[in-house]
């Protein structure tokens, strides 16, 4: 028996009821990991799997659910020797029978970033190890997961190193999503994307409390799927289940409407669940359940149905912003992540994420961004580049189902993006041009359009997954161009059952009053049926104008959406503040908007260093001293600093304008050192080392040694700032530090080290400091201004 | 189930810089707003299991010894402010640093108070025995390593998402675990004090002659 002839033979299939359950009814003694029983006690294993076939089950999992390099690392054995016998144990029950083999693989033990400290590259390569060690088992279940990304690494892993089924499920709480914020939904969405061959729900809680995670998965996905419940709650003192074997099949009976096709038993059940659900099952016939939502895109806490136009945010790419390549240069992702904040503040439901730039390695800095801004933000992504080892790279770290953008009509692009769209399950932006450029006509964009989507579905991609664009061209210089892009656009929308996106502000390039005309041509595409409108969420005008189209056309039901947009909405100009306030005070009292219009009023007639150098510094210091004093709160001092910053910025743009030289005093690096996810305290040092005029180089947290001296010697700079909290990676300090002093180009002539470093951080004393070769101790940020001002100037 | 309703905003102040430093009306509504949003964000779960002593796993090194003497059974205990809480200190790190500070010691000072919930729960369970303060991995000479141990026995990850990564740091970042004594004989019940303390030499509470809440 195959799993295909398998799904073919049977309306339903059985799995097996709970493992640990039987084991620690059994007594069975056994040290840490209770998979080691595979190879102490093989029989009595087995003689549960039996149990379970004899009930019914067609498909047992091996005991093999913890069997990790993780959780098996004090065990004495390794992880092959574990699944190799734990998989021998279920083959051989299942000896004789119809029953198949599954390997179980269940959560590592450790959380993935951004929440924990675990790289997705190395949870794959834990799982990795698992698949291959277990290939002689027939399907792969992977099951208990609550961190989608997890899954995801798991879904690869098993893709990629084997050509077995997969099962996929997760465990959610009473309030429908997983621990880690996971909802149904995007579960649903990104896994069928994936490819797995199953998917659903275990453990979690009773059968009788899981319809509303089942029934909001199933809108999402056309594959069977999977319950596989506690037997309900355990009682705290007994650990006994409280929904006995006739109310569980009862209860499970119930989710067979929804496109349950698997089912079986996880907490607290045993062979008596399995013998009620296979009775139950005899009297019910599969009833498949397509898909009934519109397509989506998903981050893993946030879906984004594409049933009315959704506002794409464009302003996560450096074309012609300066601020935003120097960003990409000194590897500010701060930077980026306010962009990112502020879009979605603004109303975009989506973000374009674009960092190409020829100074940088893009394909790093994809990955880096995109995990950074999915740290922070729940906001659905599309991966924006023109190199399809960048998108790869992006697909394969990003934690839910983004967008590509893009694809084109070109055989070449055609060829090496349509691929990676299908494997990683995303959705895809086609652009309506090819190797002859763009048609100028609607007809020829159309045709373009047809051969994208039409390879898109030969290769199994949905077609309402392809977004054509159709092109938007500058009306200055062409101006019938319009009527074609919008022509194009509803040929594309009413013939080819895709959806559609544009690209909206190039419209109006050379013209004045631009918003005005982004903003009608924004109207009238999306007349046509625009999808998705990329433009800059920030600009009232435009997300206003979607927002009104979803009234106007029906979508935003009883206008829900636009009153709690604009509810407070006065059209009354907002009155400007009264009263001038000095620069000083405004530091002091941490106010940023009194402290900006200071610094404006006085580079009319005062020199931009006496303004830094005479007013900005000496009122921070005051703010530093009375912090020291224990006069003010530490929030205090970070307003104060964070108005300052305010202050610099208008004397930086006030001096690139009149093209004098800049206000850095030099560049630091910083970092929270390997392992240490806790970067509170760098950043908060961060914060008053930039509002001292120093250019930070932040380089996060759990940052590697040797990152951290690659950077000092690329961008040369000598004075590096390392913070760890906790005694345990106090090592990972004393081995930057001495990688530092032992790397060759940040040394001088005579070896001596050109580097300064200055180390803080809770559990850190300046004996210690200075035994692990640091050159300052600093307690807290105001002693870090110290050292930089001491070195630096 | 532990709900919190307040925090103990006197100890997130004294977090925040000493209970010295005068309060002014920006600062108080600040803290007034970071409260309302972390008490609607914490999900607060703990879990706890009895073991009986002596446990040659569990107990390892002076303090913990001198700590559980007398006792013939204890308490293992976690519980965590859940994951929610963990993001809305990175986003807010990014938007504004003075705000994620405040959140940050209320979300310090709101775990502790989880704990000392759960305390009350797990003694009134538990009618016939004295209980001890908590005690953690971490503390004096209780090496941090057992972090795994505790989190494994409890069953932690899967029953309420709390992880440790390989340096031994607790994810989500505001969570506890400790271990109690259960002594059938009454015990001195005084916190852990300062001399335990891993921080004691750096600590900024001593310094201005003060000490903190643990």
């Amino acid at each position: 028996m195959t799993f295909e002839s398998l799904l073919q033979k049977k309306e339903f299939i059985l799995l097996d009821g709970a493992m640990g359950t039987l084991i620690q009814k059994s007594g069975a003694k056994y040290d840490h990991c209770p998979e080691t029983l595979n190879i102490t006690q093989p029989d009595l294993i087995t003689s549960f799997h039996k149990a379970y076939i004899e009930a019914g089950a067609d498909i047992v999992y091996a005991n093999t659910f913890g069997a990790n390099a993780y959780k098996l690392s004090d065990s004495g054995y390794s992880v092959e020797e574990i699944i190799s016998a734990g998989v021998a144990n279920a083959r051989k029950a299942c000896e004789g029978t119809n029953a198949l083999a599954a390997l179980d693989i269940g959560p590592i033990g450790m959380l993935l970033e951004p929440a924990g400290s675990l790289r997705f590259e190395e949870a794959y390569e834990y799982f990795k190890q698992q698949i291959l060690a277990g290939s002689d088992a027939d399907l792969i279940v992977l099951e208990t997961m609550t961190d989608l990304y997890e899954l995801k690494a798991a879904v690869l892993a098993a893709k990629e190193n084997s050509d077995k089924p997969i099962l996929a499920t997760m465990t959610f709480e009473r309030s429908g999503r997983t621990f880690t914020g996971v909802s149904p939904a995007a579960a649903a969405l990104t896994l069928s994307g994936l490819g797995v061959n199953a998917l659903g729900v275990n453990c979690s809680l009773g059968p009788d409390e899981l319809e509303p995670v089942i029934s909001e998965m199933t809108r999402y996905t056309d594959l069977p799927l999977i319950v596989k419940a506690n037997a309900g709650l355990p009682d705290p003192n007994s650990n006994e289940y409280d929904i006995l074997p006739d109310r569980f099949a009862s209860c499970v009976r119930a989710l067979l409407p929804y496109g349950v096709k698997f089912v079986g038993g996880c907490c607290g059940t045993n062979p008596d669940y399995i013998i009620e659900l296979c009775k139950m099952l005899k009297e019910e016939h599969y009833q498949p359940c397509p898909k009934s939502a519109d397509t989506a895109v998903c981050s893993a806490a946030t879906v984004v149905e594409v049933d009315c136009p959704r506002i794409v945010g464009e302003r996560i790419n450096p074309t012609g912003k300066k601020l935003f390549k120097q960003a990409l240069v000194d590897n500010n992702i701060d930077y980026i992540l306010t962009q990112a904040l502020s879009q979605v503040s603004g109303g975009a439901e989506i973000l374009d994420v674009n960092v190409g730039h020829p100074e940088i390695d893009e394909k790093q800095m994809m990955t880096r961004v995109l995990k950074a801004i999915q740290s922070v933000c729940d906001a659905p992504l599309q991966i924006d580049s023109t190199k399809p080892e960048v998108l790869e790279a992006g697909l394969r770290c990003y934690n839910g189902k983004p967008i590509v953008n893009s694809v084109n009509g070109e055989e070449k692009s055609l060829s090496s993006v349509l691929p990676l769209v299908k494997k990683y399950g995303a959705s895809v932006v086609g652009l309506t041009l090819d190797e002859g450029g763009i048609p100028k006509t609607a007809d020829g964009r159309f045709a373009i359009a047809e051969k994208i989507v039409d390879r898109a579905v030969s290769l199994g991609i949905d077609r309402r997954d392809v977004y054509i664009d159709c092109l938007t061209l500058t009306v200055s210089a062409e101006q019938d161009a319009c009527r074609e892009t919008l022509g194009a656009l509803h040929r594309v929308k009413t013939e080819l059952g895709c959806k559609t996106c544009l690209g909206v502000s190039n419209i109006s390039f050379g013209l004045p009053n631009r918003e005005l005309l982004n903003s009608t041509f924004l109207t009238m595409a999306m007349e046509e049926g625009l999808d998705l409108p990329i433009i800059n969420p920030n600009l009232e005008v435009m997300t206003g104008a979607v927002r009104a189209y979803r009234v106007l056309s029906g979508h935003d039901k009883n206008s829900r959406d636009y009153i709690e947009c604009y509810n407070d909405f006065s059209s009354a100009p907002k009155a400007q503040p009264q009263g001038a306030m000095s620069l000083e005070d405004a530091v002091y009292s941490g106010l940023k908007n009194e402290g900006a219009q200071a610094a404006q009023k006085l580079l009319e007639n005062t020199d931009p260093m006496v303004i830094v150098n005479e007013m900005l510094i000496p009122a921070l210091d005051r703010v530093g001293e009375d912090f020291e004093k224990n006069k003010i709160f530490l929030p205090q001092l970070i307003q104060s600093a964070n108005t300052a910053q305010e202050c610099f910025d208008v004397i930086k743009k006030h001096l690139s304008k009149s093209g004098e030289s800049s206000v850095s005093k030099g560049k630091i690096i910083l970092a929270t050192v390997k392992g240490d996810i806790h970067d509170i305290g760098k950043n908060i040092v961060k914060v008053l080392l930039d509002n001292y005029g120093y250019t930070v180089v932040d380089l996060g947290k759990d940052v590697d040694p040797q990152l951290v001296v690659d950077t000092a010697v690329r961008q040369n700079i000598t004075m590096i700032g390392l913070s760890a909290l906790m005694t345990t990676t106090l090592k990972s300090m004393e081995e930057t530090i001495r990688l530092i002093r032992q790397t060759p180009e940040l040394q001088n002539p005579d070896g001596s080290s050109r580097c300064k470093v200055f180390v803080g951080g809770a559990v850190l004393t300046y004996d210690y400091a200075m035994k692990i070769g640091a050159d300052y101790y600093c307690r807290d940020a105001k002693e870090s201004v110290d050292a930089a001002k001491d070195v630096l100037g | 189930m532990i709900t919190l309703d307040r925090l103990n905003r006197s100890e997130a102040a004294r977090y925040l810089g000493g209970a010295k430093v005068e309060m002014n009306d920006a600062m108080r509504a600040l803290i007034d707003e970071c409260e309302a949003q972390l008490l609607d964000t914490a999900r607060p779960k703990y879990l706890y299991r009895v073991v009986d002593l002596p446990d040659e796993t569990l107990i390892v090194g002076e303090d913990i010894k001198r700590h559980l003497s007398g006792c013939a059974k204890a308490v293992l205990l976690c519980a965590t402010l859940g994951a929610e809480v963990d993001r809305l200190l990175r986003v807010t790190q990014v938007r504004d640093m003075a705000r994620a500070v405040v959140l940050d010691s209320l979300a310090s000072v709101a775990v502790e108070q989880v704990c000392n919930k759960a305390d009350e729960l797990i003694a009134a369970q538990n009618p016939e025995y004295h209980m001890t303060f908590r005690f953690s991995p971490g503390y004096g000479d209780y090496p941090i390593e057992l972090q795994k141990e505790f989190l494994r026995r409890l069953d932690a990850p899967r029953k309420i998402g709390l992880s440790a990564n390989e340096s031994y740091l607790l994810i989500p970042s505001k969570s506890v675990t400790a271990i109690a004594g259960l002594s059938t004989s009454p015990v001195d019940v005084k916190k852990r004090g300062c001399a335990t303390c891993n921080l004691r030499k750096t600590c900024r509470y001593r310094k201005n002659g003060e000490h903190c809440d643990i």
